[in-house]
């Protein structure tokens, strides 16, 4: 099975290649991936789909380098993480990469331009370029305006674009985000997940997001969808609410 | 720039307060001990702290001031021999039995005789002019105001020491003794009330005023090693202030009981320090998680906690040092013998410290689990 892939011309900037994981439960091994290989690209928000408990999280993990395959090689933009020690996987994540998760994780004591402005400062940026990235992040999610307010105060759609701003605030090569329409209603999904498309399209960021989520489907440029630790299916829906979606 | 430590402090006091009152506590509870062993136990050398002799000499082994024995009067002829030395001034200490007006039963006493000529060293900081003047009518006793009640006489009264009478001519501050009370008199009525008088006749001290006083340990080792005087040896004034304080904290068990309590008083204040530190961490691991996640490193995130632990021990230090002051205030205020001096006091902010920089490491440890892994559903 070939993935039909209109960026044949582009290197893929996530690429796995034959993974394996597994976790042991007691005397149980789970494989948890199974031989797995896949490539995803820049400019276009990739949706990992299928039943709960199927390997999506871990994929993601993987691939983010957050843990460590049981065989196999992982490379993002061109690097091989299994070569990396925690500490440059650390400075690897702080460099490239941005994350989203289901739970908002905020802290409670910061406002919404402090969630963002505080991963900003161990970039080494001047402050001056902080405060400019911060807002510029908050405007793009539409939070400019709430902007002094704490997470106590805003609304679950809310406090996800605000997240959502602090991933891109550091303006990653690689967003990463993990069900995070989940504990949403489905207004506000909707609002996270053209966000996170609108985000790959506009800055060319590589967005990979997991939802066992099938109305996402629809908003996605690819969807891969899962089943036991392999993959089952990889298909260009069309896009209906996108007219100048490239044909595929 | 925004500070994870102080905004989470300030937004979730409730969270740090148990911190910050274990820290607070425990620094009250230190300087308060250390102020009350520094008050009681320096009463053992208010003879050397209330005078300004610059060295003392005594019988040799003398552990601590009311331990002294007669020495040889001629040492004086010694001390007029060094060129550094100036005056030099006999002080006799012996005890009484003290039988007051309003039957107070006997109360043991130490008597003090002093020189009661203008400018004389023994007792200068406790005593006016006037005061040590009133100390020449024969028989003329001075006592703390504290004491008056034990001792069951007001001024101007009557009493027995070892059956001689005396009167109480005046009260000074700053005679509160260790085991007894202090009575001050002059060497003359001093001698007659002495039950058993030395075979020697000499008195039970010397003490002497250098040209200089930063000379005082050369004085003292140049005054070793000459014989031909009888037993005696000479200590700098420090030098023997501190050997009486020594003394009496170790000879009453009083300094293990010190120790004892401040080792637990730090270990129940790191305790809860850590433990309220652990569960801020705790609270917030997820968020610690998600900025690992973004590539903030555990190293940067440990700075996080012990940034939180410096503010809690700060704010604790300040409220304590704040009550510390008050409650000195008030206890000198009613007599109580507490004193404070400036290296003790930073030795216990030290040790809070110390504590606050424990708890921290400690509550540090509980990053390890801030796994951004686990934020995956
Ligand atoms: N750290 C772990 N230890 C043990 N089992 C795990 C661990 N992480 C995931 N699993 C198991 O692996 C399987 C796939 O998990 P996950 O990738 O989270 O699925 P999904 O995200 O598709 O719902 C599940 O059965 C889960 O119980
Ligand atoms: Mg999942």
């Amino acid at each position: 099975m070939t993935p039909p892939d209109v960026h044949t011309s582009s290197a893929p900037t996530l690429v796995a290649e034959d993974i394996g994981k597994s976790f042991a439960s007691g005397r149980l091994t789970t494989r948890v991936i199974d031989h797995l290989s896949v490539r995803i690209h820049a400019g276009e928000l990739t949706l990992i789909s299928g039943p709960s408990g199927c390997g999506k999280s871990t994929l993601l993990s993987i691939l983010s380098g957050l843990q460590t395959v049981d065989h196999g090689h992982v490379y993002a933009l061109s690097e091989h993480l299994g070569d990396m020690d925690a500490r440059r996987l650390e400075t690897f994540r702080l460099l490239h990469t941005g994350f989203v998760f289901q739970g908002f994780n905020l802290f409670p004591a910061l406002t919404a331009r402090e969630q963002v402005q505080l991963p900003l400062q161990y970039l080494g940026l001047r402050q001056a370029e902080i405060d400019a990235r911060a807002d510029q992040s908050l405007e793009e999610v539409g939070m400019a305006s709430r902007r002094h307010l704490r997470p106590a105060e805003l609304s679950g759609g809310e406090k996800q674009r605000v997240a959502i701003a602090r991933a891109l605030a550091k303006a990653p090569a690689l967003l990463f985000a993990d069900e995070p329409t989940s504990a949403l209603d489905a207004a506000n999904g909707q609002v996270v997940i053209d966000l996170l498309h609108r985000i790959a399209r506009r800055h060319g960021t590589t967005v990979l997001c997991v939802s066992h989520d099938p109305r996402l489907i629809g908003h996605a440029d690819r969807v891969v969808t899962m089943e036991d630790g392999r993959i089952l299916d990889d298909t260009r829906p069309p896009l209906p609410d996108q007219t100048k979606a490239p044909s595929c | 720039m925004v500070s994870l430590a102080r905004k989470t402090l300030l937004y979730e006091w409730r969270r740090f307060l148990p911190a910050i009152l274990a820290v607070g506590f425990a620094t009250l509870l230190q300087l308060l001990q250390a102020a009350l062993v520094l008050g009681i136990f320096g009463g053992a050398a208010v003879y050397v702290t209330g005078s300004d002799a610059d060295i003392w000499i005594g019988y040799p082994g003398t552990q601590s001031v009311d331990q002294g024995r007669p020495i040889d009067a001629d040492v004086a002829s010694l001390l007029h021999m060094d060129r550094h030395v100036g005056r030099v001034e006999p002080f006799d200490l012996l005890d009484g039995d003290w039988r007051g007006g309003h039957g107070t039963g006997g109360i043991s006493v130490f008597v003090s005789g002093i020189r009661t000529r203008p400018g004389s060293m023994m007792f200068s900081q406790v005593l006016t002019p006037r005061l040590r003047a009133r100390l020449a009518y024969p028989e003329s006793v001075i006592v703390d105001p504290a004491d008056l009640e034990k001792l069951g006489v007001r001024v101007g009264d009557t009493a027995s020491i070892n059956g001689h009478l005396v009167r109480v001519v005046g009260t000074a501050h700053g005679l509160r003794a260790l085991g007894g009370v202090n009575v001050l008199t002059s060497l003359e009525t001093a001698r007659t009330l002495d039950p058993s008088p030395a075979d020697t006749g000499g008195p039970t001290y010397l003490v002497a005023r250098l040209d200089n006083p930063s000379n005082a340990a050369a004085v003292v080792a140049r005054l070793r090693g000459h014989d031909g005087f009888g037993p005696y040896q000479a200590w700098t004034a420090s030098q023997f202030a501190r050997r009486s304080v020594l003394f009496w904290l170790f000879d009453t068990g009083a300094g293990a009981g010190v120790l004892f309590l401040a080792a637990i008083v730090f270990a129940v204040g790191a305790i809860i320090t850590s433990q309220a530190l652990m569960a801020a961490v705790v609270a917030s691991i997820n968020e610690y998680a998600t900025l690992n996640a973004l590539g903030v490193g555990k190293r940067s995130l440990r700075g996080v906690v012990l940034e939180q632990a410096f503010w809690v021990g700060a704010c604790g230090l300040v409220g304590a040092g704040i009550l510390t002051a008050v409650m000195v205030s008030v206890a000198r205020s009613q007599s109580v013998p507490v004193v404070m001096n400036a290296p003790v006091m930073l030795a216990c902010l030290a040790l809070i410290m110390v504590l606050v920089g424990i708890s921290g490491l400690f509550a540090m440890r509980s990053i390890r689990r801030a796994d951004p892994a686990t934020l995956l559903r």
